[in-house]
C-alpha cells in the first residue's frame, strides 16, 4: 500500500473532508468515517448527530480473512450515510467490486463510493464500473494518468453500475 | 464462425496497445515485476523454466483456416516453429520473448483472436463440444451460447479478482465431449416439454487438488436469463468463495462446504435480486445475431453413401483401420468428421510443427468448409468433410505424420507440459506419454484393448486431467526425483467419475510395467464387449492391485 | 513448486530467468551468465547466502526475475545440478534435444 496517497473524487484531485475514527476514540463534528460495528451498536446516538457520516467496509488487512463485512447489513442505515468507503486490502482481493454494484444496484446507495487500500492504475476503470466515485491512490500519481487508465478500455461488452449499456445491447439500440 | 465487429475490434486492439504500454513500462523499470506480474498473466503470459509461455485463447475450440495459419507463422516468427495444443482448447508457445509478444498480439488481432483471459483469477476461455454444428442429435450448437459468455466474461468489471480461476464449458449433447462436470460452471443445452430451449447449470466441479464433480443447481434456465443467472452464482462465489488458503479458493470448495441446497438457494436468491433491473436480459435480436454466425454452412446434397470411399476403405487396410477409430458420422448426409491425431506413436501428446498447422488450414480451406476445432484431448477436427473427399485428406495427413489411428485408444494419452517446461511441475509427463505410446504401438494390440484413455499430470493441479483418465497418471516429487501414483475409473463424460489410486508411487522406470500389469489384468477378466472402464467398474480395484503389487 | 536447496547442502549456486526473453541464468561475479557451467559455485551454507545476497536485485534496474539458490554436487567433469527440475533448466526439455541451451551446447 502507498505510503502517501491522495484523494481523486469525480474527476478532480481534491482536499479529503473525511476522516477516519477508530472505534476508540469519541466522534467530533467532523465528517467522519467509522465502522460497520460502531455504526451498528451506535446508530440510535448517531442518528442525532449534526454531522456527516461515513462508514468503512474491511476485511483484514491481509486479505485473509475468509469473508468480509456483509455490505447488505447496511441496509437499515443507508439514508444516514454521505460515503462508503470499502477497503481492498490487496488488490488481488475483488470481493470489494460486488459490495459496490450491491450498494449502487440493489440498495440504490447514490453518495460518495471510495476504493481504499491497494488501489492501483489496472483496477480503477473496473472500480469505477462498479460504481467507485473515489478513489485514495498513491500522491505520486497524477491525474493525467488515473484518466489515461479509465480511457484505455474504451468498450465495454456487459452493463455495470456505471452508465454504460453494453455491447451485447447497444449493437440494438437497446 | 463469428465474425468481429467494430465493437470486438475496439475491444481486442485497446488491449493490445494496453499490454504494450504494460511491458514497455516494465522493460523500462517504470514497474516492478510484482505489479506486472498479475498484468501478464491477464494477458496469458506466464513465465515457466526456459522462457515466457503465451496461452492463446481459441474460443469454444473453433479455428478458420486463416486462424489456423496465423498460429503457423506465430510459431515461426515468435517461436521454435512449434505449437501445444492444450486440455482447454486452446494454444501454448513456449519460447517467445517478452519484448516481442505485443507484436505477435498484434498479428493475432488481425485474424480476430487474442489471449485475453487465457490466465488469472477471473473467467477463463469458455470452451465446448468439438463436434457442434457438425453431429446429429444436437440440441443446439453450443458455441453460440459460449460465445455471447465469451463476450459477457471479457473484461467483466465485477469478476476480474475473483478468489481463483474460472472456467465454463458448455454442450449441446447429451454425450459430453466438453467435461462439463469437471468445470466451475459446466452448461448442458436442454429442451424443455414446450419444446423450448434452455440451459441446464452444473457448478462446483473441478480438478486440482481436490477434484469434485459438478452439482446440478439449475434444470432450465432460458436463454434471456442465463447471463442473469450466471451472474448470480459468479456473485455468490466472489462474496463468499475462499480466499484465505488458494487450495481452498476454488468454487468447488464453497459448493462443497456450503453444501447443494444452500448453494441453491443462495444463487436463487442473487438470481432473483439481479433479475429483479431485467438488465441483464439478453436480447433476442442479440441472439439472433450471434446464431447466424453458426448456421449450418452450404452442405452440397449428397448421397449418404459414397462409392469412391467404400472402395478406397475396401482397397486400403490402412486407410480403413483410419476410419475405424478417427471418422465420425456427421449429421449430414455424405459427410463426415474427421479427427486429426496429434498422438503419433511415440511422439510429444499436442505438439504441432509450423508446417502441419499449415497444411491442417489448408485442407480446413479446401474439404473441411474453413472450420477447424481443438478437442479436449488434445486432438485437432475438420469437422465437414464430404465422404468423397475423405481418402484424399487422408492421405495428405498421412504425408505429414498426422494420421495415427488412434483416436479414443491407449496411445492417445493427454499429459502436460510436466517438468520438461513447467514451473509448477514435480515430474515429466511427456516422456511417459512417448513410452506408452511406444510400448503399445502395435495397432493390433490397441484394436484388442479398446477405448482406454491414459491422462497424465506432472504434479498436482491436474492440467493432464489424470483424476478422470481410465488410467491416471500423477507425477509426483520425493526429494528431487520424479515418482508416479496411478489412479483407475476416472471419466470425463456424462457418467463422470473420479479414479481411485491404486496404492504406492512408482518410479519412473516401473510406469510402463505398470500399465502393462493394468491392461493385461484387464484383458484377462473382460467381459465380451466391455471397454475398460466398464471392467473397472465391474470388478473394482482388488484384482488390479493384487497384480500390481504382487511382489 | 519442486525446488530443492539449501539445508544440508555443501554446494550450491544461484540461478535466475532474465526479464526480456526469460532465459535460465546463473550469477557470476556481479553478473549473470546463459551456461551452467560458468555458474560461480558458493561451498557452505554462509557462502551461499552471501551468494544470494549479492545477486539479489534490490532496485528495478536489475532485470533478473526471482534469484535462487539450487543444490549442485561435484563430479569427476565439474558440478552438476542435483534435481531433475534444476538440471532441466540447465539443459532444455528432455523431450526436444533440439532445443534450449542443450541444442547449441559443444
Ligand atoms: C505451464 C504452465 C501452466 C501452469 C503454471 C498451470 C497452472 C495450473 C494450476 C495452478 C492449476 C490448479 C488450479 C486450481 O486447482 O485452482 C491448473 C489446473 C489446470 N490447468 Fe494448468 N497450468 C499450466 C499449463 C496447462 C496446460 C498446458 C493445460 C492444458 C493442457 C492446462 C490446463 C489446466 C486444466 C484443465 C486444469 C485443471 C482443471 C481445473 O481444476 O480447473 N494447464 N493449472
Ligand atoms: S499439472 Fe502441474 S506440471 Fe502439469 S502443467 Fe499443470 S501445473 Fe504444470
Amino acid at each position: 500500500m502507498p505510503t502517501k496517497t491522495h484523494l481523486i473524487a469525480n474527476g478532480a484531485i481534491i482536499d479529503d473532508p473525511w476522516v477516519f475514527i477508530d472505534d476508540d476514540l469519541p466522534l467530533g463534528d467532523t465528517p467522519s468515517i467509522i465502522s460497520l460495528d460502531r455504526l451498528k451498536t451506535e446508530a440510535d446516538a448517531l442518528r442525532s448527530r449534526n454531522a456527516k457520516l461515513g462508514v468503512v467496509l474491511r476485511t483484514d488487512t491481509q486479505g485473509k480473512t475468509k469473508l468480509g463485512e456483509d455490505v447488505r447489513e447496511l441496509a437499515p442505515y443507508l439514508d444516514m450515510l454521505s460515503i462508503i468507503a470499502i477497503d481492498f486490502p490487496v488488490y488481488r482481493n475483488g470481493r470489494g467490486y460486488s459490495d459496490a454494484r450491491i450498494l449502487r444496484e440493489e440498495m440504490g446507495f447514490d453518495g460518495e463510493l471510495r476504493a481504499i487500500g491497494e488501489v492501483l492504475f489496472d483496477q480503477w476503470s473496473f472500480m469505477a464500473r462498479c460504481g467507485f466515485t473515489a478513489f485514495e491512490i498513491d500522491a505520486d500519481i497524477p491525474l493525467k494518468t488515473f484518466n489515461e487508465a479509465l480511457s484505455e478500455l474504451g468498450e465495454a461488452y456487459q452493463p455495470a453500475s456505471d452508465n454504460q449499456r453494453g455491447v451485447l445491447w447497444r449493437r440494438h439500440g437497446l | 464462425m463469428y465474425r468481429y465487429d467494430e465493437f470486438d475490434h475496439k475491444i481486442v486492439t485497446d488491449r493490445v496497445n494496453q499490454f504494450r504500454g504494460q511491458v514497455n513500462r516494465r522493460i523500462n523499470g517504470e514497474i516492478t515485476e510484482d505489479a506486472f506480474k498479475p498484468l501478464r498473466l491477464m494477458n496469458g503470459v506466464y513465465l515457466q523454466l526456459h522462457a515466457y509461455m503465451l496461452r492463446v485463447a481459441i474460443p469454444y475450440g473453433t479455428l478458420s483456416s486463416k486462424q489456423m495459419r496465423m498460429q503457423a507463422h506465430i510459431a515461426r516468427k515468435y517461436d521454435r516453429g512449434y505449437g501445444h495444443f492444450t486440455t482447454r482448447q486452446n494454444i501454448q508457445y513456449n519460447w517467445p520473448a517478452l519484448d516481442r509478444i505485443p507484436d505477435l498480439l498484434d498479428e493475432l488481432a488481425s485474424v480476430e483472436m487474442h489471449a485475453i483471459q487465457t490466465s488469472g483469477n477471473c473467467i477463463r476461455n469458455v470452451t465446448a463440444d468439438q463436434y457442434a454444428g457438425a453431429i446429429a442429435d444436437e440440441i443446439e450448437d453450443p458455441r453460440i451460447i459460449s460465445e455471447i459468455i465469451r463476450q459477457w466474461s471479457t473484461f467483466h468489471p465485477e469478476f476480474s479478482y475473483l478468489p481463483r480461476k474460472f472456467k465454463i464449458a458448455v454442450t449441446g449433447h447429451k454425450n459430453d465431449r466438453a467435461a462439463i462436470k469437471l468445470h466451475d460452471i459446466g452448461i448442458v443445452i436442454v429442451r424443455n416439454n414446450q419444446g423450448e430451449i434452455g440451459y441446464e447449470v452444473h457448478v462446483g466441479g473441478g480438478q486440482g487438488r481436490s477434484p469434485f464433480i459438478a452439482k446440478k443447481l439449475a434444470d432450465f434456465v432460458p436463454a434471456e436469463k442465463l447471463l442473469a443467472y450466471l451472474e448470480a452464482v459468479m456473485r455468490v462465489y466472489n462474496m463468499l468463495g475462499r480466499r484465505d488458503n488458494s487450495y481452498k479458493a476454488r468454487i468447488k470448495i464453497l459448493v462443497h462446504e456450503t453444501g447443494e441446497a444452500e448453494m441453491r438457494r443462495l444463487v436463487e436468491e442473487e438470481f432473483s435480486k439481479i433479475d429483479s433491473s431485467q438488465m441483464l436480459n439478453l436480447p433476442e435480436a442479440e441472439l439472433e445475431r450471434i446464431a447466424a454466425y453458426f448456421a449450418p454452412p452450404n452442405y452440397e446434397s449428397l448421397p449418404a453413401q459414397s462409392d469412391s470411399f467404400e472402395t478406397a476403405k475396401q482397397n486400403n487396410a490402412e486407410f480403413s483401420h483410419w476410419v475405424k477409430t478417427n471418422l465420425v458420422a456427421h449429421k449430414t448426409p455424405g459427410y463426415g468428421i474427421v479427427n486429426i491425431s496429434l498422438k503419433p506413436i511415440g511422439g510429444i501428446p499436442g505438439d504441432a510443427t509450423d508446417a502441419q498447422m499449415d497444411v491442417i488450414a489448408d485442407l480446413a480451406e479446401r474439404y473441411a468448409l474453413d472450420e477447424v476445432r481443438v478437442t479436449h484431448e488434445q486432438n485437432l477436427v475438420l469437422p465437414h468433410v464430404k465422404l468423397d473427399d475423405v481418402k484424399e485428406v487422408y492421405d495428405i495427413l498421412s504425408n505429414h505424420e498426422l494420421a495415427t489411428p488412434n483416436i479414443g485408444l491407449i496411445s492417445d494419452s493427454i499429459a502436460c507440459p510436466g517438468l520438461d517446461y513447467c514451473n509448477l511441475a514435480n515430474a515429466r509427463s511427456i516422456p511417459l506419454a512417448q513410452e506408452i505410446s511406444t510400448h503399445f504401438a502395435d495397432l493390433d494390440k490397441q484394436y484388442d484393448i479398446g477405448e482406454l484413455k491414459i491422462k497424465i499430470s506432472g504434479c498436482i493441479n491436474a492440467c493432464g486431467h489424470h483424476h478422470v483418465g481410465h488410467i491416471g497418471i500423477l507425477g509426483v516429487d520425493k526429494k528431487g526425483t520424479e515418482f508416479y501414483q496411478i489412479s483407475l475409473g476416472g471419466s470425463a463424460d456424462e457418467k463422470a467419475s473420479l479414479g481411485d489410486i491404486t496404492g504406492q508411487a512408482f518410479t519412473e522406470d516401473k510406469v510402463v510395467d505398470a500399465v502393462d500389469t493394468i491392461v493385461e489384468t484387464y484383458l484377462d477378466l473382460r467381459q465380451p464387449e466391455e471397454r475398460f472402464l466398464d471392467t473397472y467398474r465391474r470388478v473394482g480395484m482388488e484384482p488390479f492391485k493384487e497384480q500390481l503389487y504382487a511382489d | 513448486m519442486a525446488q530443492h536447496s539449501s539445508k544440508g547442502a555443501r554446494f550450491q549456486a544461484v540461478t535466475a530467468n532474465r526479464l526480456n526473453d526469460g532465459e535460465v541464468v546463473y550469477f557470476k561475479d556481479n553478473g549473470w551468465v546463459e551456461d551452467f557451467a560458468e555458474a560461480e559455485i558458493a561451498d557452505g551454507l554462509e557462502a551461499a547466502e552471501a551468494l544470494l545476497t549479492r545477486a539479489s536485485p534490490d532496485n528495478l534496474e536489475v532485470f533478473i526475475l526471482d534469484p535462487y539458490l539450487f543444490e549442485v554436487s561435484e563430479s569427476d567433469n565439474g558440478f552438476t545440478p542435483v534435481s531433475v527440475r534444476e538440471n532441466i533448466r540447465a539443459k532444455g526439455p528432455t523431450v526436444r534435444l533440439d532445443l534450449g541451451k542443450q541444442a547449441t551446447a559443444h
